[in-house]
């Protein structure tokens, strides 16, 4: 065992997938030469040459359909989008042919390609810096969306999605990078897609979260259990497809559930995950399902006031269970 | 070659032919077999035997055969939905390529994508999406893969001059230039962006001067003369194969109908299409070969008798299939074998 960062643990998986496997390769802006803006991919150009470790052109579009192509004749591309901002001149390859070309070539075709995203707030990176977008891509049948939240989950799912037949997205939240320490084994390991895992086990109320707000929910489950409610924090890991069933489970356990999402309210991953607990588990309730969300407005402002004002976090997460527990 | 080289149009009877006589006619073969199934399904859409809609590639043939004529079965093919003739000629059975239009079980597709956007792995022909030059990007993904690999495969990517407005077509190129690719770009310049014409898309005349910002060469050429489609796809195609990049061959050319069968095209002016319909590059490569003595009238007797009978048999073999199980739209989302659960737990 030996203790790592967030980005470490996803260099690693790059690094060892790599080695592993000749057909790996990774592409995007800033990560060859220069080891990516995160250093995420430092030292790999290096190790595996210009041809595996590609400098591309400032092309989204091509950062990904590149890949779709490449991945349809039998490599594994791990594409890197710099910032989950800029990822917008690339959707149409996303949407439109790594999620279908399998179904709309009758299953003829496989996308097995890996799209590392960089997303997320808390670093005071502004409007375009800081983006959190992924229910735009949940809600995109065909895709795997990962959403890892410690070191151990971050390596073993990026394993698991270069290993897989899917076309996968990977969402990086830039604050764990270097925020958020772990013990791995020095052993290979995956970790499973579209699994969630329990990260603290409780009674009263279900809290589910993932990647920052994972780190959210177990500060205010600490600070909870000093005034005896006793939370448990579901880390999604994948939010698509959901598991259903460790939620489901877990509310049944409790009868309270919150949930917590770093992006904008409407149209979210914690509506998504409402709507099923109240589909599935609704006599289960002893009181109404809470979301703890940021404010529907464009994603995140800049000056700090703001940011804070807006990002969820412990006390508003804290407010929310002790609001259901009175209900 | 250099940078923006303009071919004349001229055909090249007087010189001896580029290809066999054996070569010659399985060319003309596959351009005739294009035509009459092309001709054939615009009937069977109107008898109501075709689902949707059907998009005819008739006066544009040479330019899809003849490259895929050209290429390798192990080359990839980035096709938009016009592109019939590189179905044909790679080989995609025309029974499932007729099940396709039907909306059947037995088309590629399996019933699940659009009429006319034909492909699948075993043919290397990556399925379209109907968003222009979303396939010259994957099929430039297809060039890189090659490079990387260090296989002497190339990619053939095909697009309308329409498609060369958008910003996806702009990256793949520039990055085809940057990492000299082995693939050849071939564009169909049928004046016609659906009902915009040219002059509303680009203010240049010859799309093919666009290659020059991307640093490969760009021709302009004939597209409904088959020798000089041939002469020039082959030499580009022999450089993308030893490393020299790519090259972007623009083929003038028309399409006789409307963008799909529910358009009358009206408007185009009348005596634009009687002018192309002369430049019919069917008949005049079939002069070609009868005056070089590669082609006889009994070769071609032989072989509109085999179209016909093929088509015959194949329509059958479609119009008897069944379409698909209302749940097998659940089906090919995911690999097989990952997630079926999650996609069919809507039933419940």
């Amino acid at each position: 065992m030996r203790t790592v960062t967030f980005i470490e643990a996803i260099t690693e998986a790059m690094k060892e997938e790599m080695e592993r496997d000749e057909r790996v390769y990774v592409i995007g802006e800033d990560i060859g030469i220069y080891g990516g803006v995160f250093k995420a991919t430092r030292g790999l150009q290096s190790l595996f040459g210009p041809m595996r470790v590609i400098d591309s052109p400032l092309s989204e579009n091509l950062i990904v359909g590149s890949s779709v192509g490449a991945a349809a004749m039998g490599l594994r591309p791990v594409p890197e989008i710099q910032f989950s901002d800029f990822i917008t001149p690339g959707m149409d390859q996303i949407i439109q042919q790594a999620a279908k070309l399998r179904y709309r070539s009758g299953g003829s075709f496989s996308v097995p390609l890996v799209i590392r995203v960089c997303c997320g707030g808390e670093v005071g990176g502004g409007l375009y810096h800081s983006q959190i977008n992924e229910a735009w891509f949940v809600h995109c049948p065909g895709l795997v969306v990962i959403a890892p939240a410690f070191p151990y989950d971050a390596k073993g799912l990026l394993k698991a999605a270069i290993r897989d037949e899917n076309p996968c997205i990977y969402f990086e939240h830039k604050k764990l990078y270097r925020s958020i320490k772990q013990e791995i084994p020095d052993t290979d390991f995956t970790v499973p897609l579209g699994k969630a895992e329990i990260k603290r086990k409780g009674k009263d109320v279900t809290i589910v979260a993932y990647m920052l707000m994972v780190h959210k929910s177990l500060e205010a489950a600490e600070k909870l259990a000093k005034e005896g409610i006793e939370c448990e924090v579901i880390d999604m890991r994948t939010l698509l497809p959901i598991d259903k069933e460790t939620i489901l489970e877990s509310v049944k356990k409790t009868g309270r559930a919150i949930i917590v999402q770093e992006a904008p309210k409407t149209g979210g991953v914690a509506g998504e995950l409402s709507a099923i607990i109240t589909e599935e588990a609704f006599e289960y309730l002893d009181a109404p399902i809470k979301r703890v969300t940021a404010p529907d407005t464009p994603p995140i402002p800049f000056s700090p006031p703001m940011e804070h004002f807006w990002l969820p976090n412990a006390d508003k997460i804290i407010k929310a269970v002790k609001e259901t527990m009175a209900y | 070659m250099p940078v923006n080289t303009k071919i004349a149009s001229k055909a090249k009877e007087k010189l001896s032919a580029p290809f066999s006589a054996e070569e010659g006619k399985k060319l003309y073969y596959y351009l005739l077999k294009t035509r009459t199934v092309d001709e054939a399904n615009r009937k069977f859409f109107r008898q109501g035997k075709l689902l949707g809609t059907y998009f005819s590639a008739v006066g544009q043939e040479a330019t899809t055969v003849v490259p895929t004529f050209l290429s390798r079965p192990t080359d990839a093919i980035g096709p938009s939905h016009r592109e019939i003739g590189c179905s044909i000629t790679r080989g995609i059975p025309l029974k499932n390529m007729l099940a396709h239009l039907m909306a059947k079980r037995t088309g590629m597709d399996k019933g699940k994508c659009h009429p006319c956007h034909y492909g699948g792995s075993e043919y290397r022909i990556i399925t379209p999406a109907s968003t222009m030059a979303a396939q010259t990007v994957v099929v430039t993904g297809c060039a890189l893969a090659f490079k990387i690999r260090g296989e002497d495969n190339i990619g053939l990517g095909f697009f309308g001059e329409g498609a060369t407005a958008q910003a996806g077509w702009h990256e793949a190129m520039n990055f085809a230039g940057v990492q000299k690719l082995p693939i050849v770009y071939i564009c169909q310049n049928n004046l016609w962006a659906e009902s915009v014409p040219a002059r509303l898309q680009a203010a240049i005349t010859d799309y093919s001067d666009r290659a020059k910002a991307y640093g490969f060469p760009g021709i302009t050429i004939d597209g409904n003369d088959v020798v000089q489609v041939y002469v020039t796809v082959k030499e580009a195609i022999a450089r993308a194969r030893c490393g020299e990049g790519p090259t972007m061959v623009e083929c003038k050319t028309y399409r006789w109908y409307g963008h799909s069968e529910i358009d009358p095209a009206d408007y185009r002016p009348k005596d634009e299409l009687e002018g192309w319909k002369k430049k019919d590059p069917i008949p005049r490569f079939e002069k070609y070969l009868m005056d070089q003595v590669m082609l006889t009238p009994a070769d071609k007797t032989k072989m509109v008798a085999d179209i016909e009978k093929e088509l015959e048999e194949a329509f059958e073999f479609a119009d008897k299939s069944p379409l698909p199980a209302p749940e097998e739209a659940l089906e090919d989302v995911y690999a097989p074998g990952t997630f079926e659960d999650w996609v069919k737990g809507w039933l419940k």
